[in-house]
C-alpha cells in the first residue's frame, strides 16, 4: 500500500516536473514575443527534408542570401534582419508546430509556407495572431483568403487561365494533351482552371488526359496515351516532368510542344547535364514569372550569385528561390516605404501585429511598386510588381522557351 | 464515515495511476489555460500528445492484447477525421457549433470508424501475422486514395476538407477527457472476462478456441473498439486543424503509431501512454530545434534513437544490463525502495503484465515474476 | 496495339517489382522478418551506380563503365545488407518479431536521411548509354525492357536451382523450415542468414539498376514506393516462394499499367492494386503459391 502510494506520488511528481519544464519555456499568453528581439525576424515554414525538400531549401537559401545582402549593406536604417526557417516536411499537421515555435521565437514578419498544403493551415494561424504573410511560392487561391496574406507567385487559377488563353491564341487546330498529378492541389488546381478556360474547339477535337499520383516516376503508360498529341500541357513540377520527357523520347512526336507552368522552371537541371536535356527532341516551354535561363539582367545576376554562394549541384536554384529572394526585398522596400512615405515608426521589438498593419497598408497602397527579379525584366531593369487588395500579385508572366524543338 | 475511510483505504491505487496521472496533467493545464498563461505552442503540443495517446492506447488493444499486427491504424483515423470533420461542417451549416457539434461529430466519426474496424476485422479471422499486416496497410492506402480522389463538394479532393477548428485554448481539455474515457473502456475491458478472452486468443488461439472462447466475436470486438477510438482521435485531429488532407494518413503514420505501442511495451497501457508522449514530444522538439541546415539531421537522429532503444529493450544479449539499469530501478533508487520487485505482492491490476508468448519488452523493462497470490477471476471480471 | 504496348510496359515494370520481391521473399523465408529497409538498399544501389557511372564515364567506354558501376553497386549493397543484418537485426534474434520490424523501419529511415545528407533531396539524373530498341513490325520494345525481363527470369531460375541443388541452398531451406532443428543438424545459422542478406541485397542492387534503366532519376525516397509494391507482390505470390515473387511482381506491374491507361481509373491505381491484394489474400490466405502451414498448439 505504501509502495503504491509512493508510486502515485512519483508519477505525480514526474507529471508536475514535465508541466514545470514546459511551463518554464514561456510564461504568458498574449504577449509580444518580439519585445526582446535584437533583429527583425522573418519566419518561413517549408519542406527542408522529404520529397519536396528542394523547394524549401531553395527558398531558405535565397531568403538567407537576400537577408545577408541587406545586412551587409547596413540593414534597414541600421536594423538587421534574421531568418527563421523551420521544416514542415510539406505536411499540414506540422505547421502548428513550426508556426507556434517561430511565433514564440519572436517572428515578426513571415514568408508563410513554401508549398500550398501547409499554407492552408498557416493562413488560419497567422490570421488569428495578425501576422503578415508574403508567400514566395504557395500558389493556392485560398492562401490569400485573409487580408494579412499576399503572394509573390501567381495563384493557380491565374496560371490555369493564362495558359488556356495562350493555347486559345496560339495553338488553334492542334491536338491538346494534359498530363497532371491528380492528388496534388497545385497540379489539379491549375488543370481545372485550364480546362474551364480552354476554347470549345479544342474540346470538341478531344483533349487527351493522363494522370499520375504519388511519388512514382514510371510514366510509360501515360506517355503512350499522349503520343498523338501536338501540344502537351504539363502543370507539374520538374521531377515528374523530366521523367515524362525522358520516357517520351521516341514515342511522342518530335514536333510536339511541352508547355508547363512555373513548376516546370529548372526542368533542365533535372537532367544533370545540358547535353542530356538537349537530347529531348521536343520544344520545352513554360509560363513563368522567373527565367532562370536569362543570359543577362537581374535574373541572371541572381542565379550567378546563388550558384556562387551555395552548392548548386546539391541544391539547385529555381523560381521558388527567386520568389523568396524577391519576398525579402519586397518586405525591405515596403518597410522603407512605410517609414518614408507613410511616416510609420517601427524597430526590432515592434510586435508582429503592428508590423502586419504597417505592411498591409503599404501593400494595399497603389503607389507602392516593388522592383524585383521575378516578373518580366526588360534588359537590366528590374520588373514592376504590385499587389491588389485581395493579395494576388500583379506582374508580367512570359512564355519561356527553355529549348526549341530539335 | 469510517466505512468510507476503510473503503478509501482499500482502493487499489495502482490500478488508477493512469487516471490520476492524466487527470493531474489535465487539471494543471486547465488551470493554466484558464489563467490564459499557456503559449500556443504548448497548446498545440498538448493536442498532439493527447491524440497520440488515444491512438497508442487504441492500437495497443489490437497489437498488444489481441496480438495481431496492424499497419492500418491511420486509415481508421483518416475515416474519423473526414467523417467527423464533414459532420461538423454540416452541423455548422444548420447553426450547431461548439461543444455540441464536437460531441455529435465524435459519435458519428467513431461509429463510422467502428464499422470499418468490423470490415477490416473480417479478414483478420482468416489471416495471420504479416499477411494481416499487409492487408491493414492496403486498407489504409485504399482509404487514403478514396478520400484524395473525392469530389470537391463531398470531401474536398486533393485540397483536403476544410473543417471548423475548435477553440485552441480548450480543445486539449476535451482531448484529455477522451483519453480518460478511452482508458476507462480499455482497462475495464482488459480486466473483464472479455479482456482475458482476448489475451487468451493472443497467447494461443487454438487453445482458446478449445476452451470455448468465441474467437470470431472477440477478434472483431477488439478491432471494432480499437477502430472506434482511432476514429475519435481522427475527429480530434479534424478539430485541431483547419483542414484534413488524406495524404497525412499514409502507412508511415500507421508505423509511427505502431512504434509508440511497441516502445511502450506490448500489452502495457501505461507504457503506451508514456512512449506516445515522449515520441510526440521528441518529434516536435526536434522539428523546432534542428532548424535550417540541420533539419536534415532530424530523421537521422530519430532513426538512430529508435534503433538503439529497440535493440536495448529487446536484445536477448542485453538482458542483464537491462535488468540492472532501467528507469524503474532508477526511480526505486531515488525513493530508496527495495528494487527487488518480487517483494511486491500486490499484483492486482496487473493483467496487462501477464507473461505471454510475445515477449514483454516494456520501455520500463518490467520483469515478470511468478506471484504467490492467485487472482480471483470472478471478482476481477465484475469490475 | 495499344493493348499490347500497355502489356509490354506492365511486364517490364513487373520485372522490376519481381526482382525486388525476390529479395524480400528470400529474406522473409529464411530470417522470418519483414525487411522494411529492403527498398532503401535499392536506393543505395541506385546511388552507387550514379556515383560510379558518373566518375568512370569518359575515362572508360560506356559499356565497361556501366558494368563497373553495376558491379560496385552489387558489392556495396551486399556489404550493406551484411552489415545491417549484423548490427541491427542479429542482436534481436530471438526477440519479438515486432521489435525487429520496428528496427527495420528505423534502418530504412536512417538510410534515407543519410542519402539526403550526402546527395541532397533533389532527384539526380543518371546517365546511361542508349541501348536502343527492337522493332517488331509496329511494336517497339526497348532493349532495357528485354534485359530487365530476361535477367529477372535468369535470377529466378538461378535462385531456384541454388536453393534446390547446392548444400548452402538446402541449408537455407532447412533453416526456413525449422531453425532450431537445422541448428541441431549442424547448420551454421549465422552464416546462412548472412548469405541470405547478401543475396537479397545484391538483388536489390540489380533492381536499382533496372529501375534506373526504366526511369533514370534517383532520389533518397527512390526505394520506398517500389519497396512497398514489391512487398505487396511478394505477398500476392505467397511470401517465401521464389516463383510466387515473380508471378506477383508481373501481375502487379501489368495491373498498374492497365489501370493507368484508363483515365477514370488512373487516380485509383494504388487502391486497385491493394484491393487485388486483399481479395487474393481472402481467397488464398497465404498468397497464390504460398505454402499452407498447419498450425500446431
Amino acid at each position: 500500500m505504501k509502495n503504491v502510494f509512493k508510486k502515485v506520488v512519483s508519477f505525480t511528481l514526474a507529471a508536475a516536473l514535465t508541466v514545470g519544464s514546459m511551463f518554464a519555456l514561456a510564461s504568458c499568453g498574449k504577449k509580444n514575443y518580439a519585445k526582446d528581439n535584437e533583429t527583425i525576424k522573418i519566419g518561413v515554414s517549408g519542406p527542408l527534408t522529404g520529397g519536396a525538400a528542394k523547394y524549401g531549401i531553395a527558398v531558405k537559401n535565397s531568403a538567407k542570401m537576400a537577408i545577408d545582402e541587406i545586412n551587409a549593406a547596413g540593414g534597414l536604417y541600421g536594423m538587421k534582419f534574421e531568418l527563421l526557417a523551420l521544416d514542415d516536411e510539406h505536411k499540414k499537421e506540422n505547421v502548428t508546430t513550426t508556426y507556434s515555435a517561430m511565433y514564440e521565437d519572436g517572428m515578426q514578419i513571415s514568408l508563410g509556407t513554401v508549398t500550398t498544403a501547409p499554407g492552408l493551415e498557416f493562413k488560419e494561424l497567422s490570421k488569428d495572431d495578425n501576422v503578415f504573410v508574403l508567400t514566395p511560392s504557395a500558389t493556392g487561391d485560398d492562401i490569400v483568403e485573409y487580408s494579412n496574406a499576399y503572394q509573390m507567385c501567381f495563384a493557380d487559377s491565374n496560371q490555369g487561365t493564362a495558359s488556356a488563353q495562350y493555347f486559345n491564341a496560339n495553338y488553334q487546330g492542334k491536338k491538346v494533351g494534359v498530363f497532371y498529378k491528380a492528388d496534388d492541389e497545385y497540379s489539379s488546381g491549375i488543370y481545372e482552371k485550364f480546362i474551364a478556360s480552354l476554347d470549345q474547339s479544342f474540346k470538341s477535337a478531344g483533349v487527351e488526359t493522363a494522370t499520375f499520383t504519388g511519388d512514382g516516376l514510371d510514366f510509360s503508360t501515360q506517355v503512350n496515351m499522349l503520343k498523338d498529341c501536338e501540344v502537351i500541357f504539363l502543370p507539374i513540377y520538374t521531377e515528374p516532368a523530366a521523367a515524362f520527357m525522358k520516357k517520351g523520347v521516341g514515342v511522342i512526336s518530335n514536333s510536339a510542344i511541352y508547355y508547363g507552368c512555373d513548376g516546370l522552371d529548372g526542368v533542365e537541371a533535372e537532367f544533370g547535364t545540358w547535353d542530356e536535356f538537349m537530347a529531348i527532341p521536343q520544344e520545352v516551354s513554360f509560363l513563368s514569372h522567373f527565367n532562370s535561363k536569362a543570359e543577362s539582367g537581374p535574373a541572371y545576376d541572381f542565379v550567378q550569385k546563388y550558384n556562387a554562394t551555395y552548392d548548386s549541384d546539391k541544391e539547385p536554384v529555381n523560381q521558388f528561390g527567386a520568389a523568396a529572394y524577391d519576398c525579402v526585398y519586397a518586405i525591405f522596400e515596403a518597410l522603407k516605404f512605410a517609414k518614408e512615405n507613410l511616416g510609420k515608426e517601427f524597430d526590432e521589438s515592434t510586435s508582429p501585429s503592428d508590423y502586419c498593419d504597417i505592411l498591409t497598408e503599404v501593400f494595399n497602397s497603389d503607389s507602392f511598386v516593388f522592383h524585383g527579379i521575378t516578373g518580366k525584366c526588360e534588359g537590366n531593369n528590374k520588373s514592376d510588381i504590385s499587389w491588389d487588395d485581395s493579395g494576388f500579385v500583379n506582374k508580367q508572366a512570359d512564355k519561356y522557351v527553355v529549348k526549341p524543338a530539335n | 464515515m469510517s466505512a468510507f475511510i476503510v473503503k478509501f483505504k482499500n482502493i487499489k491505487w495502482k490500478r488508477y495511476t493512469n487516471y490520476i496521472g492524466i487527470s493531474l496533467v489535465l487539471l494543471v493545464f486547465t488551470v493554466l489555460t484558464l489563467a490564459d498563461s499557456l503559449p500556443q505552442s504548448t497548446l498545440f503540443l498538448l493536442e498532439k500528445i493527447g491524440i497520440s495517446i488515444i491512438l497508442s492506447i487504441s492500437l495497443g488493444l489490437v497489437v498488444g492484447f489481441l496480438g495481431e499486427l496492424s499497419l492500418g491504424h491511420a486509415g481508421f483515423m483518416c475515416i474519423g477525421a473526414y467523417i467527423g470533420g464533414k459532420t461538423a461542417e454540416l452541423l455548422s451549416d444548420v447553426g450547431v457549433e461548439g461543444i455540441f457539434a464536437l460531441l455529435i461529430s465524435v459519435v458519428v466519426g467513431a461509429l463510422t470508424a467502428a464499422v470499418f474496424g468490423f470490415i477490416v476485422g473480417l479478414p483478420a479471422l482468416r489471416l495471420k501475422g504479416d499477411y494481416l499486416a499487409i492487408v491493414t496497410l492496403a486498407f489504409c492506402e485504399i482509404v487514403k486514395t478514396a478520400f484524395e480522389n473525392s469530389s470537391k463538394e463531398s470531401f474536398g479532393g486533393p485540397m483536403g476538407l476544410r473543417t471548423p477548428r475548435f477553440d485552441k485554448h480548450y480543445l486539449f481539455i476535451i482531448i484529455f477527457s477522451f483519453i480518460l474515457v478511452c482508458l476507462a473502456v480499455m482497462q475495464n475491458l482488459i480486466r473483464s472476462k472479455h479482456g482475458r478472452a482476448i489475451t487468451a486468443i493472443r497467447d494461443n488461439e487454438i487453445a482458446a478456441r478449445a476452451t470455448g472462447i468465441n474467437v470470431t466475436k472477440y477478434k472483431l470486438l477488439a478491432f471494432i473498439i480499437s477502430a472506434a477510438f482511432a476514429g475519435v482521435a481522427g475527429v480530434m485531429y479534424s478539430f485541431a486543424n483547419s483542414t484534413v488532407a488524406a495524404s497525412a494518413f499514409d502507412y508511415n503514420y500507421s508505423i509511427e503509431i505502431l512504434v509508440m505501442v511497441v516502445l511502450g511495451g506490448m500489452g502495457n497501457i501505461t507504457g503506451g501512454i508514456i512512449s506516445a508522449t515522449v515520441i510526440t514530444f521528441l518529434n516536435v522538439k526536434l522539428t523546432t530545434m534542428l532548424t535550417g541546415d540541420n533539419a536534415v539531421l532530424k530523421d537521422l537522429v530519430y532513426a538512430l534513437i529508435l534503433v538503439l532503444i529497440v535493440i536495448y529493450n529487446n536484445a536477448p544479449a542485453l538482458k542483464y544490463v537491462r535488468e540492472r539499469y532501467n528507469i524503474r530501478a532508477l526511480t526505486d533508487k531515488i525513493f530508496k525502495k527495495r528494487s527487488d520487485v518480487s517483494y511486491d505482492t500486490d499484483d492486482e491490476g496487473k493483467w496487462d503484465r501477464v507473461p505471454t508468448k510475445i515477449k514483454m519488452d516494456e520501455l520500463l523493462s518490467v520483469d515478470v515474476v511468478v506471484r504467490e497470490s492467485v487472482i480471483d477471476p470472478d471478482k476481477e471480471g465484475k469490475e | 496495339m495499344e493493348f499490347l504496348l500497355t502489356l509490354i510496359n506492365g511486364v517490364s515494370l513487373g520485372g522490376i517489382y519481381a526482382m525486388i520481391a525476390l529479395g524480400y521473399t528470400m529474406v522473409y523465408g529464411i530470417a522470418k522478418m519483414l525487411n522494411f529497409a529492403h527498398g532503401d538498399i535499392i536506393m543505395v544501389g541506385g546511388y552507387s551506380i550514379f556515383v560510379f557511372a558518373a566518375t568512370s564515364f569518359g575515362t572508360l567506354p560506356p559499356w565497361v563503365s556501366l558494368l563497373f558501376a553495376v558491379l560496385m553497386a552489387v558489392i556495396i549493397c551486399a556489404l550493406l545488407g551484411f552489415g545491417v543484418e549484423k548490427l541491427a537485426y542479429k542482436p534481436l534474434r530471438g526477440a519479438s518479431p515486432l521489435a525487429v520490424l520496428i528496427t527495420a523501419i528505423g534502418v530504412s529511415s536512417f538510410l534515407q536521411s543519410l542519402a539526403q545528407v550526402f546527395f541532397g533531396s533533389a532527384a539526380k539524373f543518371v546517365q546511361f548509354p542508349d541501348l536502343g530498341s527492337l522493332s517488331l513490325g509496329e511494336l517497339t520494345v526497348s532493349y532495357s525492357t528485354l534485359i530487365t525481363l530476361i535477367s529477372t527470369v535468369i535470377v529466378m531460375l538461378a535462385l531456384t536451382l541454388f536453393v534446390k541443388l547446392t548444400k548452402t541452398g538446402r541449408a537455407m531451406l532447412a533453416v526456413s523450415e525449422d531453425r532450431e532443428a537445422a541448428q541441431l543438424m549442424g547448420v551454421n545459422i549465422n552464416f546462412i542468414i548472412s548469405i541470405t542478406f547478401i543475396i537479397g541485397s545484391s538483388l536489390a542492387a540489380l533492381a536499382g539498376l533496372f529501375s534506373l534503366m526504366n526511369v533514370p532519376f534517383i532520389k533518397p525516397t527512390f526505394g520506398s514506393l517500389p519497396g512497398i509494391k514489391a512487398f505487396t507482390a511478394a505477398v500476392i505470390g505467397g511470401i517465401g516462394s521464389i516463383p510466387g515473387a515473380m508471378l506477383g511482381g508481373i501481375l502487379l506491374g501489368v495491373v498498374e499499367c492497365f489501370s493507368n491507361s484508363v483515365p477514370t481509373l488512373a487516380p485509383y491505381t494504388n487502391a486497385i492494386e491493394f484491393a487485388i491484394l486483399i481479395i487474393i489474400l481472402i481467397v488464398k490466405p497465404t498468397g497464390i503459391l504460398g505454402k499452407k502451414r498447419r498450425e500446431k498448439v
